[in-house]
C-alpha cells in the first residue's frame, strides 16, 4: 500500500488558520475571575504604603530619645561649645589648675572669672 | 467592553500595563480582553485541552502580570512574551505533575457558529490539528503552536522557552514535518484532494 504524501506547507498553514479561527473564546467567567484579581491586586498595592509603615530606623529612635530636632539642635550646639571652650584653655582655668598643682595659697576673685583674654594675643 | 477595548486598541500592552501598575482598571479591563484569550489558548494547547486546568493556567498568569505591574521596566521585554512564558512554564509544572494527558482527553472545541459550513470544516481541520499536535513530543507541540498559531517570532519563541534561536528553528522544522506526516492519511476528510 503507497503511503500518502504528506502535507504540503500551504496545507499546513491552512489547519493553523483554521485552528485560529476556532479558537474558542474565554468564558465571560474566567474573564470577570482575572479582572477581580486585578482589582484585589491595584487595592491592595493602593493599601500597602499605610498597612506597611517603615519600621522606625536608629536615627528616629535616638531623636525620639533626646527629644526630637530641637533637641539634636541643642546637642550640637553644646558639643561645638565644649570642643571651642576646650581648644581655647581659658586663663581662669590655668591659673587655678597650675597653681593647684603649685599648691598656690590663695586665689583672686578674678581668678574664678572666665577669661579668653589669651585669644586675642597675636601670636 | 468593547468600548472600553475600542478606546485602548492603539495602546500598547507595556503603556497599559503601567497605567494598571498607577491603579487604571480600564487599563486592566483592556489588557484583560487583549491577553487572556492568547493565555488561555497556549495553556489549553499546552496542557492537552483540559480546558478547566487552562483557565486555572490562564488566572494565575494574568494575576502574576497584575502583581509585577508596579515594577515593569519599560522596554525590557515584550508584555505577550512575559506572559507567554509565565504560562509555560506553569503549564510545563502541571505536566510535571500530572503526566500523561492521551489523545482521547483532548474536548471537541465548540463552535461558534453552528450550521455555517465553513465553520463546521475549520473546526473538523482544528480538531485533527489537535490530534496532531497532542502526538508532538512537548517541545515541538510549544515551538510550533507558538510560531504558526500565535504568530510569534523565533526569537521571542527562544526567550519564552528558554533556548536558542537555531532551536527554535529545528523544534519547528521537526514539528511541522511530523504533523505532515501525522496527517496524511486524513487529506480526504480535511478537504485535501491527493496530489
Amino acid at each position: 500500500m503507497a503511503e500518502k504524501p504528506p502535507l504540503s506547507d500551504l496545507e499546513l498553514d491552512d489547519l493553523f488558520a483554521a485552528k485560529r479561527r476556532t479558537a474558542p473564546a474565554p468564558a465571560p467567567a474566567l474573564m470577570a475571575r482575572v479582572l477581580a484579581d486585578a482589582a484585589h491586586v491595584a487595592a491592595a498595592q493602593t493599601a500597602a504604603p499605610r498597612a506597611t509603615a517603615a519600621p522606625e530606623g536608629l536615627m528616629q529612635r535616638i531623636l525620639g530619645a533626646i527629644g526630637g530636632w530641637p533637641g539634636a539642635a541643642g546637642l550640637v550646639t553644646a558639643s561645638v561649645a565644649g570642643l571651642a571652650i576646650g581648644l581655647a584653655t581659658p586663663e581662669a582655668i590655668e591659673t587655678l589648675t597650675s597653681d593647684y598643682l603649685g599648691a598656690a595659697n590663695a586665689f583672686e576673685l578674678d581668678d574664678f572669672m572666665p577669661s579668653y583674654g589669651g585669644l586675642f594675643e597675636e601670636g | 467592553m468593547d468600548l472600553a477595548l475600542d478606546a485602548f486598541s492603539s495602546v500598547s500592552d507595556e503603556l497599559l500595563l503601567v497605567a494598571f501598575g498607577n491603579g487604571d482598571m480600564d487599563a486592566a479591563r483592556a489588557l484583560t480582553m487583549r491577553l487572556t484569550p492568547r493565555a488561555l489558548a497556549q495553556a489549553a494547547r499546552m496542557l492537552g485541552g483540559d480546558r478547566a486546568e487552562a483557565e486555572d493556567v490562564a488566572q494565575e498568569a494574568m494575576l502574576r502580570l497584575w502583581k509585577v505591574a508596579p515594577e515593569w521596566r519599560q522596554g525590557e521585554a515584550q508584555v505577550t512574551t512575559w506572559l507567554y512564558r509565565v504560562v509555560a512554564n506553569l503549564c510545563t509544572d502541571r505536566l510535571r505533575k500530572a503526566r500523561g494527558v492521551g489523545i482521547d482527553a483532548i474536548p471537541e472545541p465548540e463552535d461558534d457558529r453552528p450550521g455555517a459550513e465553513a465553520g463546521l470544516q475549520d473546526a473538523a481541520r482544528a480538531r485533527a490539528l489537535d490530534a496532531a499536535l497532542a502526538g508532538l513530543p512537548e517541545r515541538q507541540r510549544q515551538a510550533v503552536s507558538l510560531r504558526h498559531i500565535e504568530g510569534l517570532s523565533n526569537p521571542e519563541i527562544a526567550e519564552i522557552m528558554d533556548i536558542g534561536v537555531e532551536a527554535v528553528e529545528s523544534l519547528t522544522a521537526r514539528g511541522k514535518r511530523a504533523l505532515a506526516a501525522a496527517l496524511a492519511d486524513q487529506r480526504a476528510e480535511l478537504g485535501y484532494e491527493d496530489g
